[in-house]
């Protein structure tokens, strides 16, 4: 047999199917990609997260701790504002006593104890003293006890024990 | 016995030259591939991928009201340090027999102070007892000297016993001091 046209080549893919796997192919790296890509950023966020986990929680200890160091400082304020007051209370009920001594009574001693007054001084007479000074001493403490003592002029040196009994 | 001719060839039908079996073979074999990736690889990322997002912006949202929960509170601590800055002063200073000599030479002619004790106070602070004798002209002196107080550079109190005893020229005074400071 004789052919007037030459023999071609016959591939071993043909055209078509070449064209297909290509697609197929490419199709299958942009999966394959996509996929990848979404993992990198799952995987980055995830560190992120692990990041900020830890920055929270140092920074949940930090304001703990300012919480503490806050509460110190409101410690100290009360103490120190605590002192103060007292201080002033306790110059004012020494003012207080002292302003309660009536003129003609004149002190030699007086000593403040926290729940004890010891008053030593001299008084032209027992009345005066029972008249001017003891009432308010009397309003002020629980228990008072006077000991009068005659001087070679008349006058009396006394003492006067006055306390304060604890609410119990 | 004969074993049956079993033999499949795919009918081929061709349109303008162009196989249309094996191509819509094709065709089925990529949308099978394609469902394949997507129910199996795809879907799982992107679900992973959109958990994980959610997460991080909530997280990064904590943060931000962490970070400034904590500014916050460091600006009202700073502020509180600020107001209270002579009390804090105050509590870390030493009892200094000398300056408080000085500071109270205004107000008597201290004679002797005394360290009687030193205690623990409520955990942080250190109560630190003195007896202080002194001669001072008149009460006024020591009510002068007790408002004063407030503005020494350490935390004094005045405390019993305190003993008046008048002289010819003058009044002895003795009394307690505590001074506080930090532990």
């Amino acid at each position: 047999m004789y052919s007037f046209t030459t023999p071609k080549p016959k591939p071993l893919i043909k055209e078509d199917t070449k064209l297909w796997l290509i697609f197929i192919g490419i199709s299958i790296i942009l999966y394959i990609s996509f996929t990848l890509f979404l993992e990198i950023k799952t995987v980055l966020y995830n560190k992120d997260i692990n990041s900020f986990n830890k920055e929270i929680v140092t920074l949940k200890q930090k304001i703990a701790k300012l919480d503490s160091q806050k509460q110190f400082i409101y410690k100290q304020k009360t103490l120190y504002e605590d002192v103060m007051v007292k201080n002033s209370l306790m110059k004012d009920s020494i003012k207080n006593l002292l302003d309660l001594i009536p003129d003609p009574i004149t002190l030699s001693r007086i000593s403040f104890d926290k729940n004890k007054l010891i008053i030593y001084g001299i008084t032209p007479t027992q009345e005066i003293y029972n008249m001017l000074m003891l009432p308010p001493l009397e309003s002020i403490f629980t228990e008072t006890k006077t000991y009068f003592y005659q001087m070679n002029n008349g006058w009396y040196t006394f003492k006067s024990e006055n306390y304060l009994k604890e609410k119990q | 016995m004969k074993k049956p001719n079993i033999s499949f060839k795919l009918p081929k039908i061709k349109i303008y030259g162009i196989d249309v079996v094996k191509n819509f073979l094709f065709f089925a074999f990529f949308i099978i591939l394609t469902l394949f990736f997507i129910a199996l690889i795809i879907s799982p990322a992107v679900h992973a991928f959109k958990s994980s997002k959610k997460d991080y912006y909530q997280t990064k949202y904590t943060l931000q009201i962490t970070t400034n929960q904590y500014k916050k509170k460091l600006t009202e601590l700073k502020k509180l340090q600020n107001s209270n800055r002579k009390i804090l002063n105050a509590l870390k200073k030493d009892f200094n027999k000398n300056n408080f000599k000085l500071f109270a030479s205004k107000y008597m002619n201290v004679l002797s102070i005394k360290e009687v004790n030193s205690t623990v106070y409520k955990k942080n602070f250190l109560k630190t007892t003195y007896i202080m004798t002194s001669k001072i002209k008149s009460p006024k002196n020591f009510y002068d000297f007790i408002s004063a107080l407030k503005n020494y550079k350490s935390v004094l109190r005045v405390y019993f016993p305190i003993d008046f005893i008048k002289n010819k020229e003058n009044i002895k005074l003795t009394l307690k001091l505590e001074h506080y400071k930090l532990k």
